[in-house]
């Protein structure tokens, strides 16, 4: 038997044992196998995390691309919380030279594209406001050679308060944006994960949790770069509003359809009586 | 080396319907520096057949049969009442061997049988694809009853799992038990439901048939309770999280975003056309 890459025996596992509980899953299989760590860490999409910054007060999300460290960085302030020892982004990012190669971990990006991330973090807070109606957003930007790359991040809880049912929502979005001649190459790479759970007496407990990546790539003209966040707001709206389409058909039509397969609420006999019905009457229909 | 086996236990454990083999298939790929380490899983995956009600066929049988621990014989032997057969179970690649003859003798025999026969008939009726077993527990003081329906479908990556057990209590009349649905998704993505509802009926009758309509109608009510969890769920949590558009019924004017604010158009609604 040819020898299969743990790293996609792990991928796979992940996608089988149960979402709610990646992260556990997740630090388990580098216990395993910490050689995986890395690769891991970058490619699995978990729950974000909110914090709230220091200078500004306003919530953000923290994942691997605004690490560096034990450190993230705001995008509202562009400080590093906790500050970093060394000095390096302390007061509002490195110069354009430094921090542009390797996306990624703690990269911060050089002058014109910090000021993108600051428009961009202007333009999804009203998108959240506008579809969310709470919750908390952030968007990193980093520098690539022959463009730039992002992660726009969403996340909202619905009422805590609501004893019944609960639900959390996590978007994470990917881009790159590649200069292609006269166009732009956007290639965005987008997860959904979203838990919900809800109880009763005569219910019982349902959980309903789980995530879904689609991913979508186009050539668009970008004159300046107002015109690149426009593209990528109307990516990503695009992106978001098929997959909560999708999600809801998974969510509450499929998975209520497989229950139904495995049990019929009104008898077997009843059914194939009533199917045998119609295929006379279509049959008499015919002749 | 103990906790990576409570670490690959518990991957076993939560393998999902019809998706042992694959999980089986992971660990095998993530520990192969410690090929070991998979001989060590006997107990893990005893626990997942008796927890998961994992079904197989005889040799020569037509009908599978349910592994659980309340028809276990203890060394890894279980018995089926519907055949009055034993049989040894390998759990780790889920086959029956060494049939025999296992008939039932005891004070709950008849009303083993007639219990049998009533739930058979339910079960026809409303699981395309189910076992069900019941079986004299507790010296005979009760009876457990299980009902397991699996539809897998890989190749639409989707699989799922409903399982019930009911224990009878003859003496009080009591009927307790558990109703759990599994389903798990996984077409470029992961999503898994899982629900647990607990049952407490009671059987004034005492007989097979009364005991058959008790679990009928608590799953009935329960399946019609869990289909309108989907849609309170989708109504409610649901859409509380994210709207399909905002309030102005229109998407986003991104070109124009940056000064929504000043416009206050957000949430308002009245001034964008």
């Amino acid at each position: 038997m040819a020898s299969v890459d743990p790293f996609d025996s792990a991928l796979d596992l992940l996608r089988r044992l149960n979402p709610k509980h990646t992260a556990d899953h997740l630090n388990n299989i580098i216990t395993l196998n910490p050689s995986l760590a890395e690769d891991l860490l970058s490619s699995v999409d978990q729950p974000l995390t909110v914090r709230r910054c220091k200078q500004t007060g306003r919530d953000y999300l923290l994942c691997d691309y605004n690490r560096d460290g034990d450190s993230y960085r705001s995008p509202w302030s562009n400080q590093f919380d906790p500050p970093l020892y060394d000095g390096v982004g302390g007061a509002g990012g490195v110069g354009a030279g430094g921090a542009s190669e390797g996306a990624g971990e703690g990269a911060v990006p050089g002058e014109r594209v910090r000021k993108m991330e600051i428009k961009a973090n202007e333009a999804f807070d009203v998108y959240r406001e506008l579809y969310y109606e709470g919750g908390v957003s952030s968007v990193y930007f980093w520098n690539l050679d022959d463009g730039f790359a992002g992660v726009v991040l969403l996340k909202k809880a619905s009422p805590s308060g609501d004893a019944t049912s609960s639900g959390v929502w996590d978007s994470i979005h990917v881009f790159e944006a590649s200069k292609r001649g006269r166009h732009t190459n956007y290639r965005l790479t987008s997860t959904v994960i979203l838990s919900l759970a809800t109880k009763g007496a005569s219910l019982g407990e349902v959980d309903l949790s789980g995530n879904m990546t689609r991913q979508v790539e186009q050539n668009l003209l970008a004159e300046n770069d107002e015109s690149h966040i426009a593209n990528i707001g109307r990516l990503v709206e695009d992106m978001e509003l098929k997959m909560r389409n999708l999600l809801q058909e998974v969510y509450f039509g499929k998975a209520k359809d497989v229950v139904g397969d495995l049990r019929s609420i009104g008898t077997l006999s009843e059914g194939q009586r009533e199917r045998d019905t119609q295929r006379e009457l279509i049959g008499s229909m015919r002749r | 080396m103990s906790s990576n086996k409570a670490i690959v236990s518990s991957f076993v454990e939560g393998a999902p319907p019809g998706e042992l083999a694959d999980v089986i298939a992971d660990i095998k790929a993530l520990t192969s520096s410690t090929p070991n380490l998979i001989n060590e899983l006997g107990p893990a995956f005893e626990k997942y057949n008796e927890e998961q009600f994992t079904t197989v066929k005889l040799p020569g049988g037509s009908q599978p049969v349910i592994i659980s621990s309340h028809n276990s014989l203890g060394d890894g032997r279980y018995y089926d009442t519907e055949s009055a057969s034993s049989f040894a179970f390998d759990h780790a690649t889920q086959k029956a061997s060494g049939v025999q003859s296992h008939v039932l003798e005891g004070a709950q025999t008849d009303l083993v049988n007639s219990t049998l026969k009533s739930l058979g008939s339910y079960v026809k009726e409303h699981f395309p694809n189910a076992v069900y077993g019941v079986y004299p527990i507790e010296d005979d003081s009760r009876l457990a009853v299980i009902i397991v329906a699996n539809k897998y479908s890989p190749n639409n990556f989707w699989n799922g799992r409903w399982r019930s057990l009911y224990i009878f209590d003859p003496a009080s009349g009591a009927l307790e038990g558990s109703i759990k649905v599994d389903v798990h998704y996984y077409e470029d993505g992961n999503v898994r439901l899982l629900t647990n509802k607990s049952v407490n009926a009671s059987v004034s009758s005492g007989t097979g048939a009364g005991i058959a309509k008790e679990i009928s109608a608590a799953e009935k009510k329960y399946q019609e309770e869990l289909n309108r969890s989907f849609t309170s769920l989708s109504e409610g949590a649901f859409k509380a999280l994210r709207r399909q558009l905002p309030v102005t019924r229109q998407k986003v004017e991104w070109d124009k975003v940056a000064s929504y604010r000043l416009g206050q158009d957000i949430g308002g609604g009245a001034a964008r056309r």
